[in-house]
């Protein structure tokens, strides 16, 4: 599989730091934003396949996030983070078009599947998406 | 766009194979949002049952709990539709817009909720009146009452209202943590209702309360010690006694005890208890008690009332009426030396007084009182011993009785019913209320039958004070400590040596409470009352005459307690259906519940069974879900004319046999290899198929004798067909695997058969779907060869349909070894069926044919020909 570009977002330092540390070890091209707004500067300047964001920031939200990633790129993969289990920010996500939501503290092994699924949706929406 | 779906699609989708040309990945990506699909109907399935539980009505929960189901099972149906429709490349995008239509009217059923709104932070007593229950809880609300309205003395202070109780926590970053905590309560495991709400408490009591609160409170406790009129205390020594008054308490439901109050708290520690009091919404038995009336959490708020401490000498608790016979027009008074919370608690057994209407005592009954309770200098009470010569003397005399009696008629008169009263004696012989509330209303009119003694049973205890009628049978179980209280068996009878409300934690559970000591009017009285708990109290024998084990018959309308089981008194039994039914979220759930549990689409041939049709998040689920079969199964359409992609399989003589990982389905990786052995093989599904298509007893028999008439069939077919219009398949089989995934499709000749399977240690996932198809020989023969299959499979426990020459089964929500039982049987079916094509010469071959496979006598040459 391709070098996956991945764009992390999350207030937590300690953990962004150290789940941005993990998933490079791992090849993925991460680059990581403390915060939707920096996120959404970032995307302005670069293009990425996937982007993992907490549900819980101050400022833009991680739902909002959300929605103005995918303004930008509707090809772009956004899967959830969150703390605890607010499962209507599930429903919200979901619908506003994430890829899937996830519970931290997370597996790390886990979380990869399920960034490469992402990954492998976001090609086969590239493909369907040229196709018409 | 929804278009309507052919059940089984059997040539494939030609948008997919042209437009993904890595088909390796295409069937990770479908596989990935197959398992998602799967986890989420899991999920879906598991809340569901979890909610026809308790719509029984005999498990308690409260709304947070409904509202945390419904959101999860809106959650789990969403994410069903949504990897459907990635997998199917966006055909069913319509259920999005059925799935929304019934969430808008589960989200319209949950948004009816109460609203609390006040301003200020702090009210004086002269500003509150009953109708102010919302702002201030119960408790003060009636403070506010007495003293404005009723007239009578209350000791001065004021109240800490509900807008800083939201101000602090409901509206603040605590709640949510809360209400994220609150989520994973069992509530029939008192494990975890602990552990929770030892997290829940510390969160409270370590966060900073806002400083607007703060200096509020403080503010108006130097007025307090300005104010107090008779006597100037210098502002550092004046105490305050600080009483929880949860909004809701008091009025409709008795919450007797289910909150702190602290008494005779110094200035330093005013504000750390305030947060302690608001904790106490926390604490195991008030998250229960909650639990147990269905009381919403969003509902609750805790106000606190913080009242100048009287100093008393004597306190106690009165009754405007007895409440085990209202008929009866005398006031029952219970009183203690020193502080109050031993007239309730349970500790001593109080004086009891029964007054007349006429301020009259009727009669007396004076205990031994040993110990007492008192204030500490430097803040917080104490037990100290009673003079000796005060042991046995009465704590009321005439006057004080005939006064307190004057105030609880007062009271009755002012509010209309009878009332349920703490009072307190100061050493200068003030009387003041410390609160009034109803007396619980349900015993009101209702006369306990007088049972007789019954001979010929050995009588336990007999007499005790009855404080909950009833009876009640079952083992003796001792309760001594909160560890007791978590193991407490279910219909066990409770015995302790003293009352205590803790044990409201178990009186769900219990079939009858007998204790030691205790009284009348405790806190623990009034909750046996409203669980109809038989209790009976103050036996001062209990603990050592019932024996841990014993069977014991409790009869609490009289008060005694017999040995084993009492058949005379089983009509009188109470037969403890928890009430459940009758509460406001109980009919929120059954309202939710509605739109989520009831499967009306029942039939998936029905025209009905589409998108439009569905009315639950059931439905929505079973639509998915049999959708998602199909779409699995159309994953062989996509491979059946790629290669290089797939590992041929080495050694296996059957079937020319591809197989393609999906992940974790080979014990290594095989990249560099185009060829593998069986013994690679990590998948179970796969590993259990395979067993079945090489089995032993096929090897011997792989030249099968072909019928004359059979034969002379097939090539009869071959000639009159045209080539273009006969369902020729590919002569590849295919296995799409992970490791706990199987897609087998095999086309062999004519033959067209798919198993598809998951084999996990989740049971409501495993499935397997077979279907077969096809087949040479004319029809008559064909459609007996499928329902041959179709006499076997059921045999086997399958659901089996068979449409001409067609059948499609299906195994599911099964133990993962039972899945691989009936793989490794399909693994055989498959070669039985090979050998058997020409062999469905009539109607009674069906049931041979079917007979002795499931006897396993797969040689077709000795069941045909005797060989």
């Amino acid at each position: 599989m391709k070098n996956i570009s991945l764009l992390l977002v999350d207030d937590e330092d300690d953990f962004r730091t150290t789940l941005a540390n993990r998933l490079k070890r791992r090849n993925l091209d991460v680059t990581d934003a403390g915060s939707g707004e920096e996120a959404i500067e970032i995307i302005g300047q670069k293009s990425f396949d996937v982007a993992i964001v907490d549900i819980k920031m101050p400022g833009m939200d991680g739902i909002e996030t959300l929605r103005r990633i995918r303004k930008i790129d509707p090809l772009l993969e956004v899967i959830l983070l969150t703390g605890h289990a607010s499962v209507e920010a599930g429903i919200e996500g979901i619908k506003s078009g994430a890829y899937d939501y996830v519970i931290k503290p997370c597996n790390v092994n886990d979380l990869m599947d399920k960034v490469e699924d992402a990954f492998r949706r976001r090609m086969i929406e590239k493909g369907r998406a040229q196709e018409k | 766009m929804f278009k309507k779906l052919k059940f089984f699609n059997w040539g494939k989708s030609q948008r997919e194979s042209s437009a993904e040309d890595n088909l390796p990945d295409l069937f990770r990506y479908k596989y990935s949002c197959f398992k998602m699909l799967l986890d989420s109907n899991a999920e879906l399935l598991n809340v569901m049952s979890d909610l026809e539980e308790k719509l029984l009505g005999q498990q308690v929960f409260g709304m947070s709990y409904v509202r945390s189901r419904s959101a999860k099972a809106v959650f789990h149906a969403l994410r069903m539709i949504k990897n459907l429709d990635d997998l199917s490349g966006h055909r069913y995008s319509l259920l999005f817009d059925t799935l929304e239509k019934i969430n808008l009217k589960i989200k319209e059923i949950l948004g009816r909720k109460k609203e609390i709104s006040i301003s200020e932070l702090i009210l004086p007593y002269s500003a509150i009146k009953a109708e102010m229950t919302d702002w201030v809880g119960g408790k003060n609300a009636n403070l506010g009452e007495i003293h404005s309205r009723v007239g009578l003395p209350i000791p001065c202070g004021f109240a800490i209202t509900t807008r800083a109780f939201e101000t602090f926590l409901l509206n603040s970053a605590l709640f949510d943590e809360i209400s994220s905590k609150k989520m994973s309560i069992d509530p029939d495991n008192p494990g975890t209702i602990k552990t929770i709400s030892d997290d829940i408490r510390q969160l409270i009591i370590s966060a900073n309360v806002p400083a607007e609160i703060e200096d509020s409170i403080l503010l108006a406790y130097s007025k307090l010690a300005g104010d107090t009129s008779s006597v100037k205390i210098p502002e550092s020594s004046l105490r305050i006694s600080m009483r929880s008054s949860a909004v809701g308490e008091d009025s409709e439901l008795s919450f007797a005890g289910q909150y702190l109050s602290r008494l005779n708290v110094p200035q330093e520690h005013i504000i750390r208890t305030y947060k302690e009091i608001v904790a106490s919404l926390y604490t195991p038995r008030a998250i229960t008690y909650r639990l147990n009336k269905g009381i919403r959490d969003e509902d609750i708020a805790m106000s606190v009332a913080c009242l100048q401490m009287v100093e008393s000498v004597v306190s106690g608790v009165m009754y405007s009426k007895n409440p085990l016979n209202m008929l009866e027009e005398n006031i029952i008074i219970t009183a203690v030396w020193g502080l109050g919370p031993y007239a309730v608690e349970g500790v001593i057994t109080p004086d009891s007084y029964t007054v007349g209407k006429n301020g009259q005592t009727i009669s007396s009954d004076i205990s031994r009182k040993t110990v007492q309770l008192i204030s500490k200098p430097d803040g917080g009470v104490t037990e100290i011993p009673v003079a000796d010569d005060l042991w046995d003397k009465p704590c009321l005399s005439p006057e004080n009785i005939a006064v307190l009696a004057g105030c609880a008629r007062k009271l009755e008169d002012h509010y209309g019913c009878p009332q349920d009263i703490e009072w307190a004696i100061d050493s200068s012989g003030k009387i003041f209320i410390l609160q009034s509330r109803s007396l619980r209303a349900e015993d009101s009119g209702k006369i306990y039958p007088v049972l007789p003694v019954l001979t010929g049973y050995p009588l336990l205890i007999e007499k005790g004070v009855s404080v909950s009628g009833g009876v009640g049978f079952g083992p003796a179980f001792h309760v001594s400590s909160d560890e007791d209280l978590l193991n407490f068996p279910d219909g066990a009878v409770l015995v302790a040596r003293h009352s205590s409300p803790k044990l409201v934690m178990v009186m769900k559970k219990t079939s009858a409470i007998v204790t030691d000591t205790g009284n009348i009017a405790g806190h623990m009285a009034t909750l046996a009352r409203e669980f109809a708990v038989p209790t009976i109290v103050s036996t001062d024998v209990a603990t050592s005459v019932i024996h841990e084990g014993m069977e014991v018959t409790v009869d609490a309308y009289s008060g005694r307690v017999y040995q084993g089981k009492v058949p005379e008194l089983e009509a009188y039994q109470i037969t403890g259906e928890f009430p459940m039914k009758d509460t406001p979220v109980y009919s929120v759930l059954r309202e939710v519940t509605d739109l989520i549990v009831p499967l009306y689409l029942l039939d998936p041939r029905s025209p009905d069974f589409a998108p439009p049709f569905c009315r639950t998040l059931h439905d929505i689920c079973r639509l998915v879900h049999e959708f998602s079969y199909t779409e699995m199964f159309k994953l062989s359409d996509l491979v059946s004319d790629k290669r290089g992609l797939a590992f041929k399989l080495k050694d296996f003589t059957p079937l020319d046999l591809y197989v393609i990982d999906l992940g974790s389905g080979l014990t290594e990786n095989n990249l560099n290899l185009n060829c593998i052995s069986p013994d690679k093989i990590a998948s179970v599904p796969f590993n259990a198929l395979l067993k079945g298509l090489l089995n032993k007893d096929f090897q011997q028999n792989q030249c099968r004798p072909v019928e004359f008439k059979g034969f002379l069939s097939v090539m009869r077919e071959q000639m009159i067909t045209p080539p273009s219009t006969a369902e020729r398949f590919g002569d590849r089989s295919y296995a799409i695997i992970s490791d706990k995934y199987l897609n087998f499709s095999s086309r062999v000749g004519y033959h067209y058969s798919i198993v598809d399977s998951y084999c996990s240690r989740t049971v409501n996932m495993n499935y397997i779907t077979f279907s077969f198809k096809g087949g040479a020989a004319d029809d008559v023969r064909r459609n007996r060869r499928v329902r041959t299959i179709a006499r076997i499979l059921q045999s086997l426990d399958f659901a089996a349909d068979v449409i001409g020459d067609r059948v499609s089964a299906r195994y599911q929500k099964h133990e993962i070894h039972l899945i691989e039982d009936k793989l490794d049987i399909i693994g055989r079916l498959l070669q039985f069926t090979r050998q058997m094509d020409m062999l469905m010469t009539n109607e009674a071959s069906i049931e041979v044919l079917a007979e002795n496979f499931l006897k396993e006598n797969y040689n077709l040459e000795k069941i045909f020909f005797g060989k």
